[in-house]
């Protein structure tokens, strides 16, 4: 091969080859195919964006100093959406856990009592700058993005912002292909119905 | 009021309409049916404000900030010369038997050049001396091979199946076969129980 390859001719799988092989160019070309959709994954994930730019940095860091072990039967896509997806799941879940349950204390007795200390982060109140967001309906569907629960989101986020199949979502996610079509359909629904006012209007 | 033939779209259904591969049947159905129509075309409106979300970076400067914590493995060479660079430069002692072995093979080097130069006609002569006894060696070698050959009880029968080109295209035949057989029986011993290698997962 040439000494300096046309990087955009390569395969992801041969750019790991070159990246194997101790060429720093080739790390950087991984980074320029995939900075931005991990990265827009991540802060539509986090809905923070310095944040999103650690997570990105921790997901790019994590993936390219265990280059060796990735395996070239699998898409490069899909190992490195499945590192920044377990690293927004695993800091929503941090953060959950600094806050309340999602379904409510473990400790409440009835369903009641259950129904009383559920936080639902997704029916969070809307900070000012959600509302101005919601102003516009592309605003609105990213507040409604963040309103779904994070595996609904990373679902709809990685089928219809990124483009994937649902069999790649489901080896990213590791979840059964029918859970994966479940869940983008009721996020779908979700949306649409958080949409509506909008459409309505 | 006209029935609207069919039950209404699964979500199935609303994916192949989107994607544009709706069985007709539910064609049928959606173009007669107000409710799904309607939802199928707020399920597009969704899906195509979601596929029209701006692109977004991160800031300047992100590849370098990545590429300053991530470790690229050196190649091989690289990775041999600063083994040697960091064990010469170990000690006073390894630093000083490094510059005596360089200074003893550049000496030999650079002595053999000079010599070489100044002795061109002897290394000319050297050379075809050498070329000659090289001829002899050869030819010794191919006549000791041709008489001892010569000598095996065998010969003779070999001589005369030469004779007949039938019989030596059919000993030729046989030995091929010979040959083949022998091939395929070595493969067979030789060869591997299969083993299934279970998938160690991503």
């Amino acid at each position: 091969m040439a000494d300096t390859p046309e990087w955009v001719r390569l395969s992801d799988q041969e750019v790991v080859l070159q990246a194997r092989a101790g060429r720093e160019a080739a790390y950087r070309e991984l980074i320029r195919r995939y900075e931005r959709p991990i990265f827009a994954l991540l802060f539509r994930m986090v809905r923070d964006r310095e944040l999103a730019e650690d997570l990105a940095q921790e997901t790019f860091i994590k993936a390219l100093n265990a280059i060796e072990s990735y395996r070239p039967e699998f898409k490069f896509s899909s190992w490195i959406f499945k590192i920044a997806n377990n690293a927004a799941i695993d800091h929503l879940r941090r953060r959950e856990l600094d806050t309340l349950s999602l379904d409510g204390s473990p400790h409440a007795a009835t369903p009641e009592a259950m129904q009383a200390t559920a936080l639902q982060i997704g029916a969070r109140q809307e900070s000012p700058l959600d509302a101005v967001e919601a102003k516009e309906l592309g605003g609105a569907i990213e507040a409604a993005i963040g309103r779904l629960r994070p595996e609904y989101r990373s679902c709809i986020l990685l089928r219809h912002v990124e483009g994937r199949a649902y069999e790649e979502i489901a080896e990213i996610l590791d979840l059964p292909l029918g859970t994966v079509k479940t869940y983008i359909h009721r996020a779908r629904n979700e949306l649409r119905q958080s949409l509506a006012h909008l459409r309505e209007a | 009021m006209t029935p609207v033939p069919g039950p209404h779209l699964t979500p199935e259904d609303l994916d192949a309409w989107l994607a544009g591969v709706l069985a007709p049947a539910a064609q049928e159905h959606l173009a007669g049916c107000p409710t799904c129509r309607d939802r199928a075309e707020t399920e597009r409106e969704v899906v195509s404000l979601l596929a029209g979300l701006p692109l977004i970076s991160p800031s300047v400067g992100f590849a370098d900030r990545v590429m300053a914590r991530v470790a690229v493995p050196q190649p091989l060479t690289a990775r041999t010369l600063e083994v040697l660079r960091r064990r010469v430069f170990a000690t006073r002692r390894s630093l000083a038997t490094a510059a005596s072995l360089l200074v003893v093979v550049a000496g030999s080097m650079a002595g053999s050049i000079v010599w070489t130069l100044g002795h061109q006609d002897t290394l000319a002569a050297l050379g075809q001396w050498l070329t000659a006894q090289a001829g002899q060696a050869a030819w010794l070698g191919l006549r000791g091979i041709a008489s001892n050959f010569i000598e095996q009880p065998w010969f003779a029968g070999f001589k005369a199946l030469a004779a007949s080109p039938g019989r030596l295209g059919f000993a030729s035949a046989l030995a091929l076969v010979a040959y083949l057989s022998g091939v395929l029986a070595l493969r067979r011993l030789l060869a591997l129980p299969t083993q299934r290698v279970a998938h160690a997962g991503a």
